[in-house]
């Protein structure tokens, strides 16, 4: 490991030799272009801010740094000299640490050796020294302000706590770079104080912490300098000094964006299908009330992590509800079970096709099937499967969707990414259901599938489905739906509809909230 | 960081056609390739329709576990407890036609019977307390185990069973064919028209290949994995009783090496014809290629170690190759 200890320097003064320059970094994964050219440069002792809507490309900047991901194009350069991130071991060679919203921790060992997980130990007689280590570790321990005893169990250690052991083992590592993604996203705000100014502590002796978040006034409060990526690029790179919150929103959302086609809206009539009130599962989904109705597209915008997965699972009878309640069709609507809620007229496209979707295995044929599998068999008196039903309803969903497959019989697994999708919505065309969710609907699609599906959204309310969707991509909403709720810290926040429904509405409202305070 | 590979190196898209045909093949050509082999060294004993007859009448038994153990694995879960259940079985029945005078056919639906209530006690154990199907399932064998000997007071019950009891396994009632290869042929086919042909045979495949998808499409899992337990149990019944039959007696461990054999069979035909994927069809080649294996070995008088030698040895080439057919499946 390098050792060259560099005296902290004037805050985010030009003058600093930076440790990590990356320069026009792109990286596509399949037919999606993740990063189109991204720079960044990361100084001694800075803490440099990241920010950026849902898929701008800064997690894939993270894992290109973590060595996880090789770039396909552009340079890096650690203390002047280029390199390759081979891989994480590569990474943390560098001086680099990682902190994740997921933390790693093993829950049955103590804070201690959490705290050195991966860390080469000292070892008298071929055993770990743990008593040496602990004298070594406390300092840090307590500087970070680990109050817990080190040898004490992590089990029943708050989130914050484990950010701490996380920050810690950065520490021991003698890490140069600390890159944290979502720090404060499941601290309260006091806890986000205390590591705030650990934070600090850290930048003054000369540690550099790249902060990524969606809350902007933790940027300003913290950071000294702020990049902006926006569609895989970045836009924008600005200084504390005269940094305003509008400015920021403003780089994120991007200007002078053509407004969006509007598709021809559906008649929306005012029956309404689908009611929720003050639908409640903690800590995700707090008091959502909203009222769907036939024939109508309504859109759920926010950020990620904004509730609204966990939102359609309560819907669709995945998770049960600590409080609130649903009607549909004006009856009281209750599912315990996914089987409950498809029963009662519900479908739903989950986020991840592939995990959450399909047998991946099986052909196209059996997952197009598989809602609908009392109406392939001959007959109640006789279950036996009528491969011509099947075969007839295969090719008839085949070509209403203009599903690219060499047969029916064709493993779903080997289809792209847009067709998949199209079989997951498939297998719902013949159920008809009153209410279909989709989550994520286009994500990983090329650009003319999702066209496709799009319209095909369309059309099924047309015919009188009410659509929930919900979607990450700002872009997508306007397009597609009549109305749009935004959600954040589990509320809803926002409604736009007509003329206020506009993408930059929709990320306008995703981070006002955390202006205005989300009332508790 | 996850590029396509098996075992960390790379192969080009003919090499992973290639052994994804010898995956699905290797089986049923290693059963044909050993028929020749036995053929050609023993042409008076092996290659003749009473040798054969003898084959499949004995692996009959098995067979009907293996193919209940495979509804089982489809859905996804282990059943271990089917080797002890049958020992149980066998018992339970012998008792209850010798010491309670219930007529057979009555003692028989008792006992298949049975059998489904523990397969339905391990399906719960495994859906709704969420117990790992290795555990709950080798706790209810071994309570099994422990149910059988008590029941016998550990002494096998060997005097008064009835000649028509006997009958049940020994006889050729249709046209001369041992009663055990009709009923495994019954039993064999009704699953795979289940699991193959009807609706529900469509959701067992999909919980089995991804319960999240499955049970996001709406189908009730837990309910599926029950019936996967029942089934196992139903057929371990029906395994315990007419290995009683053949052997005129129940013994409290009789049945308790079935559970190795059906586990080969079904690993065995998970690999043959399709990529790693358990299937009815495949469980009777699997099975067929432990019996003849058996059989060979008997033949030219090997001694009975080499029988575990064999059966181990198989065990890990079955699973071996299900996972070599699935890996490339998936890559």
């Amino acid at each position: 490991m390098t050792t060259t200890t560099r005296t902290s320097p004037v805050t985010g003064a030009p003058e600093a030799s930076p440790f990590i320059v990356a320069s026009h970094i792109a990286k596509a994964f399949g037919g999606a272009q993740a990063l189109k050219d991204v720079s960044i440069d990361l100084r001694p002792g800075e803490v440099h801010g990241l920010v950026g809507a849902n898929g701008a490309g800064k997690s894939t900047l993270i894992r290109i740094l973590a060595g996880l991901v090789r770039p396909d194009a552009g340079s890096i350069e650690i203390d002047g000299k280029p390199t390759q991130i081979a891989n994480a071991q590569a990474a943390a060679a560098h001086g680099m640490s990682f902190i994740h919203q997921e933390l790693a921790f093993v829950p049955g060992m103590t804070v201690l050796q959490n705290i050195m997980l991966g860390v080469p130990k000292p070892s008298r007689f071929g055993l770990t020294d743990w008593a040496a280590i602990a004298r070594d570790v406390a300092p840090i321990a307590a500087r970070v302000g680990i109050t817990a005893p080190l040898n004490a169990s992590v089990k029943g250690l708050s989130t914050a706590e484990n950010w701490l052991i996380n920050i810690c083992r950065a520490l021991v590592r003698k890490s140069r770079l600390i890159v944290m993604d979502e720090p404060t996203a499941s601290l309260s705000a006091s806890e986000s104080e205390k590591l705030f100014a650990i934070i600090r502590d850290m930048s003054r002796s000369g540690v550099t912490v790249l902060y990524v978040s969606h809350r902007l006034d933790e940027i300003l409060d913290l950071c000294d300098r702020v990049s902006v990526f926006r569609d895989g690029r970045s836009v924008d790179l600005f200084s504390r000094a005269g940094l305003t919150r509008q400015t920021l929103v403003e780089a994120i959302v991007g200007k002078g964006l053509a407004p969006a086609v509007r598709p021809t809206r559906s008649e929306t009539g005012s029956e309404t299908v689908l009611e929720l009130a003050d639908l409640t599962r903690m800590p995700r989904v707090k008091g959502v009330s909203l009222a769907l109705h036939r024939g109508e597209v309504l859109g759920i915008g926010g950020l990620v992590g904004a509730g609204r997965t966990e939102l359609a699972r309560l819907i669709y009878g995945a998770d049960r509800p600590d409080a609130g309640s649903m009607t549909l069709a004006g009856k009281p609507f209750a599912p315990r079970s996914p089987a409950a809620a498809v029963k009662a007229g519900l479908g739903l496209v989950p986020e991840e096709r592939r995990a959450e979707g399909l047998v991946l295995s099986k052909s196209v044929l059996f997952n197009l099937g598989l809602a609908n599998l009392d109406r392939l068999v001959i007959g109640r008196a006789l279950p036996l499967l009528s491969r011509s039903r099947q075969v007839h309803m295969g090719a008839e969903t085949i070509k209403a969707l203009a599903i690219k497959t060499q047969g029916v019989d064709q493993p779903v697994g080997r289809l792209s990414g847009g067709n998949q999708q199209k079989v997951v919505i498939g297998r719902w065309l013949r159920r008809e259901p009153q209410v279909l969710i989709l989550d994520e609907p286009t994500r990983g699609v090329d650009i003319g599938a999702r066209g496709e599906i799009h319209k095909l959204i369309r059309e099924l309310a047309g015919s009188g489905m009410a659509v929930l969707v919900i979607s990450s991509e700002p872009d997508e909403l306007p397009d597609l739906c009549d109305r749009v709720l935004v959600m954040a810290e589990g509320r809803i926040v926002e409604e736009l509809s007509g003329e206020a429904l506009s993408r930059n509405a929709i990320v306008q409202a995703s981070y006002e909230v955390q202006r205005q305070g989300v009332p508790a | 960081m996850s590029e396509s590979s098996l075992s960390g190196r790379r192969l080009t898209p003919g090499m992973k056609t290639g052994l994804g045909i010898f995956a699905r093949y290797a089986t049923i050509l290693g059963l044909l390739a050993m028929l020749l082999a036995f053929s050609i060294l023993s042409p008076r004993a092996f290659p003749t329709l009473g040798n054969f007859t003898n084959v499949l009448n004995q692996a009959s038994l098995a067979m009907i576990i293996a193919g209940g153990l495979t509804l089982a694995v489809i859905v996804g879960e282990l059943d271990l407890s089917i080797g002890f259940a049958a020992s149980l079985h066998g018992i339970l029945v012998t008792g209850l036609i010798v010491q309670d005078q219930l007529p057979i056919p009555l003692a028989v639906v008792i006992v298949i019977g049975l059998g489904a209530l523990i397969g339905l006690v391990n399906g719960v154990i495994v859906t709704k307390i969420k117990v790992n199907s290795v555990i709950a399932t080798l706790g209810v064998g071994t309570i099994l185990t422990g149910l059988a000997f008590a029941y016998s007071s550990g002494v096998p019950i060997v005097a008064g069973v009835p000649e028509a009891f006997l009958q049940l396994s020994l006889g050729r009632w249709l046209f001369g064919i041992p009663n055990n290869i009709v009923v495994m042929v019954l039993v064999l086919g009704a699953l795979w028209v289940l699991v193959e042909r009807t609706g529900l045979g469509q959701e067992i495949q999909a919980v089995g290949g991804n319960a999240v998808a499955a049970r996001l499409a709406g189908i009730d899992v837990d309910r599926i994995k029950i019936l996967g337990f029942v089934v196992s149990g139903m057929c371990a019944a029906l395994t315990g009783i007419l290995l009683a039959s053949r052997l005129g007696s129940g013994t409290a461990s009789a049945a308790d090496s079935y559970l190795l054999t059906a586990f080969a069979a079904v690993f065995l035909g998970s690999a043959t014809l399709r990529d790693g994927e358990f299937h009815v069809l495949g469980t009777f080649v699997g099975a067929l290629i432990i019996a003849f294996g058996f059989n060979g070995l008997n033949i030219f008088g090997a001694p009975t170690f080499s029988q575990y030698v064999f059966q181990g040895a198989i065990l890990i080439v079955a699973v071996g190759l299900s996972s070599l057919g699935r890996s490339l499946a998936e890559s």
